[in-house]
């Protein structure tokens, strides 16, 4: 480990150039740059820029208030609900600035899901809550079909075998963890490309959460995904790429390993060796 | 697996975006159809009783001698004296008898016209005399018809003849029965709500005073009118149509107001200002007395004038306890038979002559400007000195 | 003696003697402070429960001689009671002062008091329902001692002519209420199918649509809608409304009569709109915001949030504000006394003059009946089933309102 250095300020913020791209090899979904919000006269980001790379499992972890949360939201557009509410700077997505103006975030959302931080099925069955989606977009019609995908959906969500005979059953009269998982269930239904999750396991048991990990593992083969989580180890076990926030910046950002083991900032290396507040 | 995304809207969200718009236009609609429906109402009650505000007066020369005091209505000329509204002549006597040295003399005076000249005069109706169309033209280019401020609608008490009716004795019977309501339902309902958010326990019968306080709250009005005439005075011998037998059957409508409100009112005083008070050594009704209640108190209070304010408007109950009585004297004592806005509003609602529409219609315009002042008061009250937390 | 002079003598005693008696047991605690020992309580407190002490015999010997002469009981007269409720209180004060020690939990004593009396008022609102319950049924009974439960229930012809006779029981009397809740049910309609949508699509408006100046804006002009007595709503509908949907009914070659059900079912309506909206929007706003962030993540868009995933939510709620909603308008008295006709009228057509219940009690206590003429008997047993209705309405909206908030909490 390296020696605390005893002169440098912790606290103050440093712009650190940011590794936009961590491996040039690997395909970029989502590319965001300059990204700045601002919540009435706050400020939540301060620039940040950062590509996201695809089938890939991305990590944001970061002390709490640091903009984790406002980041991921950005990428599909969800702040926009919240008023007074101000963004500056570009997300692209399929070669389109998806803050353009003719971006149409309903369609925007459709393609890039989300996953939030305490279970929120919808008080309908659990068959309703897959089929919504899919229904209203007018992905599926046929009535055998949207079984079908409600079958897949949930045996993807690693659901199936604990719900398959209670199906007209309320999506509420789950249990906390098998909630998240049908949140999960409801959101790749539609085949969205990217799949944002703002600390999914945070409500979550142990087993529940180990049973999602291992959810989030294997939807990586077709889905890009963002994680937020303040679970360290959990990053480390699923993420391939980690970004660490701190006070509304990117500090650093590369493949899991090396920002785990040889952290290149030293606000890096105190946060993850927990000497951070 | 995601080649040619497009991200503007596809023919199916189009289609979406539709009916999205329909909805929410439906939704627009409904504010404004209630808000017409507010402005709507307005403007009637405005047309139909803005001019009983004013009244026809017209200036005429008043003789007080022997014969005039005898048959007052000589006391002016014979022509115009049709067009001068009776109550006038009847205060004659009592005026030359206050005034002994108006005998024998003659004054020029404005006096109130009749009903029947106020509506020709506001175009209401064209039922006059011709004769006395053509007298009131005369006098009219003469310059001695005009319009004057109709003070008697706020001073003088009820009356058959519509140019002298007034709201004064409603006014009194108003005021009288809001004592008793304030007196009865404002320490018992504050009294409950500490009861039942501060002390009561958690079980069945805490539960089903709730309820009951819910459901008494939604209670028909009128019911209580049938208890006021039961309990009230066929029972306890509450005189009939007394300020006391409707002030209390009102304030056990006006109860339930109160118990809801100030309950919400202790609710938001937060939790560790009691157990603050508690740790330093006071008793639990110290700590409500000394700390929660003075903290609360705006919000009981703006409760309290919502509750009395909905207490002033309301008349099903009275109705059956007798408050429609002909009231023309203020009444002087709680006892005596009362009569109050709302049901002088509809006692006039009910009266044949085409001039009690604008009279009531006026009568309904001081009752809302009240009622809104009050409620007005509340609301100041309480982003005033209300505490967010 | 007068009333009030009684209550004048009576107060009039009874509030200086509490203040001596304050002093003496705030004295005696204070000397007995000084003298060494150390009293459970401030001095102050022991004051005030010698006071409270001696006020209570007095306060009860007086609302017992109150309400017994009030029920016509025979009782003393008022010189007597006096100087008896003075005796009392000085009974009292002597007990209580002498109980004055240094280990008198003064303070948990009065603070035993407080609650009681608390207590004692909450029940105040039981009391209240017991009195209209008790005010209704021993009447209403009376009546149906005379006509037949089913003959009321069943029967489609309202025209209590004559008098209850012995031996003559009603013969020409008919009590058949159909046409009466026929009335009552045709103008709730009316008024619903004003109020429910208008009120509902309002509250979503302003609670999901609405910018934050629109809804300060347009809440306190609703409020104001709430605000307006329903006797000024009864002539709104009597002078203005009723003779619009005449000319109305006319232009499209319709019959319609000048106390038609129409009008007064309309602006029920307008006066029941802020009612629902209001409550429909506490609901409404009471759905997590992780509902609706949940279905936009999905690419809804938000009227299909509100209509798919919002309103079936809200659902026991909205429907509980209609179901007050309903209790309100079947009780509304002012509008329909004013605006609505006299005449029992079985019809579906809301054209024609049609009575409701309370029309009918209104009318019936306000005549010059007897007191237990078969008319005013009759509008009692029309306030028992309006109770029974409205309270089981209120009841079942409340149980789900109180659900629906705990299901959210
Ligand atoms: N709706 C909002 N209105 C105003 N300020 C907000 C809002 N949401 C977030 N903020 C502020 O923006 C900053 C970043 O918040 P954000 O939620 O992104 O943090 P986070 O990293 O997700 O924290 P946590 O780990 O606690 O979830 C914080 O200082 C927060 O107070
Ligand atoms: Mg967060």
């Amino acid at each position: 480990m390296r020696t605390r250095d005893l002169t440098g300020d912790s606290t103050q913020v440093v712009r650190v150039p940011t590794t936009e791209r961590p491996r040039v090899n690997q395909k970029t979904k989502m590319k965001v740059r300059d990204l700045e919000v601002w919540y009435g006269e706050k400020q939540a980001l301060h620039g940040v820029s950062m590509d996201v790379a695809e089938n890939e499992v991305t990590a944001l972890i970061g002390p709490s208030g640091c903009g984790k949360s406002t980041f991921l939201r950005c990428l599909n557009r969800m702040n926009d609900l919240i008023p007074d509410v101000r963004i500056k700077g570009e997300v692209e997505f399929e070669n389109q600035n998806i803050y353009a103006p003719e971006v149409d975030v309903v369609e925007l959302r459709s393609h890039i899901g989300m996953v939030f931080q305490k279970p929120n099925p919808f008080p309908k069955s659990i068959y309703d809550n897959i089929a919504y989606a899919p229904k209203i977009l007018g992905q599926v019609r046929k009535r055998t079909d949207m079984e079908d995908l409600v079958e897949h959906s949930l045996k993807r969500a690693g659901l199936w075998e604990e719900v398959k005979d209670r199906l007209q059953m309320p999506g509420l009269s789950l249990s906390g963890g098998q909630q998240q998982r049908l949140c999960i269930a409801r959101a790749i239904a539609v085949s969205p490309s990217v799949l944002l999750m703002d600390e999914p396991c945070s409500a979550l048991d142990p087993v529940a959460t180990a049973t999602v990990e291992q959810l989030i593992d294997e939807l990586k083969e077709n889905y890009t995904i963002v994680i937020v989580t303040h679970n360290l180890q959990q990053a480390a076990r699923v993420a391939g790429y980690t970004a660490f926030f701190h006070l509304g910046n990117i500090v650093e950002y590369s493949d899991t390993d090396s920002l785990f083991t040889h952290p290149r900032e030293k606000k890096t290396e105190d946060y993850i060796t927990g000497r951070y507040g | 697996m995601s080649q040619g995304i497009t991200l503007s809207p596809s023919r199916q969200l189009k289609k979406r975006y539709r009916a999205e718009k329909r909805f929410k236009a439906y939704c627009i609609g409904a504010l404004v159809l209630a808000m017409a429906f507010l402005v709507l109402f307005f403007t009637d009650m405005i047309r139909q009783g803005y001019s009983a505000f004013v009244q026809t007066e017209i200036e005429v020369e008043v003789t007080y001698n022997e014969d005039t005091v005898k048959f007052t209505n000589e006391s002016v000329r014979e022509e115009v004296s049709p067009l001068i509204s009776r109550a006038f002549y009847r205060t004659i006597p009592r005026r030359v008898d206050a005034n002994p040295e108006l005998m024998g003399t003659t004054e020029t005076r404005w006096l109130t016209a009749t009903a029947h000249v106020d509506q020709y005069r506001k175009g209401y109706s064209d039922r006059l005399d011709p004769e006395l169309k053509a007298t009131l033209d005369r006098l009219d280019s003469e310059g001695r018809v005009s319009y004057g401020f109709n003070s008697g609608l706020f001073f003088s008490g009820d009356s058959k003849i519509p140019s002298n009716a007034g709201l004064w004795s409603a006014f009194v019977g108003s005021f009288y029965v809001m004592i008793v309501v304030l007196l009865v339902s404002f320490p018992i309902g504050v009294a409950t709500a500490i009861y039942l958010e501060e002390f009561a326990p958690d079980n069945r019968f805490t539960q089903g005073i709730e309820i009951n306080i819910n459901n008494l709250a939604a209670v028909p009005s009128i019911l209580f009118g049938l208890l006021g005439l039961a309990i009230f005075i066929n029972f306890f011998g509450v005189p009939r149509s007394s300020a006391l037998a409707g002030g209390l059957t009102l304030s056990l409508m006006t109860l339930p107001v109160i118990i809801i409100s100030t309950r919400a009112a202790l609710k938001a005083v937060p939790q560790n200002i009691r157990q603050g008070a508690q740790a330093v050594g006071a008793s639990r009704w110290q700590a409500i007395r000394d700390h929660v209640l003075p903290l609360s108190l705006p919000g009981i209070l703006t409760g309290t004038i919502i509750g009395i304010a909905q207490a002033m408007g309301e008349t099903a109950p009275l109705l059956l306890i007798g408050m429609i009585a002909y009231i023309p004297d203020a009444p002087t004592s709680m006892t005596e038979a009362a009569t109050v806005l709302p049901a002088q509003i509809f006692t006039w609602s009910g009266m044949p002559e085409g001039a009690y529409v604008s009279l009531t219609a006026a009568g309904i315009l001081v009752l809302l400007s009240l009622l809104i002042t009050l409620n007005a008061t509340a609301v100041i009250l309480r982003n005033r000195f209300e505490r967010r937390w | 003696m007068e009333t009030s002079q009684i209550l004048l003598v009576f107060f009039g005693g009874l509030v200086p003697m509490a203040a001596v008696a304050f002093a003496l047991g705030r004295r005696k605690a204070l000397l007995s402070d000084a003298a060494g020992s150390r009293m459970h309580s401030l001095p102050a407190q022991y004051g005030v429960y010698v006071a409270t002490w001696m006020a209570l015999p007095a306060l009860a010997i007086g609302i017992v001689a109150a309400s017994a002469a009030l029920l016509g009981l025979q009782v003393p007269s008022a010189p007597f009671v006096l100087s008896f409720a003075l005796f009392g209180a000085a009974v009292g004060l002597m007990i209580a002062l002498r109980k004055v020690e240094p280990t008198l939990r003064a303070r948990n004593a009065i603070e035993k008091f407080v609650y009681w009396t608390l207590f004692a008022a909450s029940l105040v609102s039981i009391l209240t329902t017991f009195g209209i319950i008790i005010s209704i049924l021993f009447e209403a009974l009376k009546f149906f001692s005379q006509v037949s439960v089913w003959d009321f229930v069943t029967g489609t012809n309202w025209s209590p002519v004559a008098t209850f006779r012995p031996g003559q029981q009603a013969a020409d009397s008919q009590f058949g209420s159909v046409p009466l809740f026929a009335g009552t049910f045709m103008i709730t309609l009316v008024a619903m199918s004003v109020a429910i949508p208008v009120g509902l699509l309002s509250a979503i408006y302003m609670s999901e649509y609405a910018s934050y100046r629109v809804r300060t804006l347009a809440k306190p002009m609703l409020e104001i809608l709430a605000g307006i007595p329903t006797v000024v709503y009864g002539f709104f509908a009597a002078i203005t409304v009723s003779p619009l949907v005449v000319e109305v009914a006319n232009f499209f070659g319709l019959h319609a009569s000048y106390t038609n059900a129409l009008a007064p079912g309309l602006v029920m309506g307008i006066m029941i709109i802020p009612f629902i909206s209001s409550l429909s929007d506490d609901v409404i706003n009471s759905i997590p915001n992780s509902l609706r962030e949940g279905a936009y993540a999905l690419g809804a868009t938000k009227s299909e949030t509100i209509k798919q995933i919002i309103l079936p939510a809200a659902f026991p709620g909205i429907m509980a504000a209609a179901l007050l909603g309903v209790s309100r308008a079947l009780g509304e008295t002012m509008i329909v006394v004013m605006a609505a006709g006299l005449r029992p009228n079985l019809t579906w057509n809301p054209l024609e003059d049609m009575t409701t219940v309370t029309v009918r009690i209104v009318d019936a206590l306000t005549g010059d009946q007897a007191f237990d003429s078969p008319e005013t008997l009759a509008a009692f047993a029309l306030g028992l089933v309006l109770f029974v209705v409205t309270l089981t309405l209120n009841l079942i909206s409340i149980i789900v309102i109180r659900k629906f908030r705990q299901s959210y909490e």
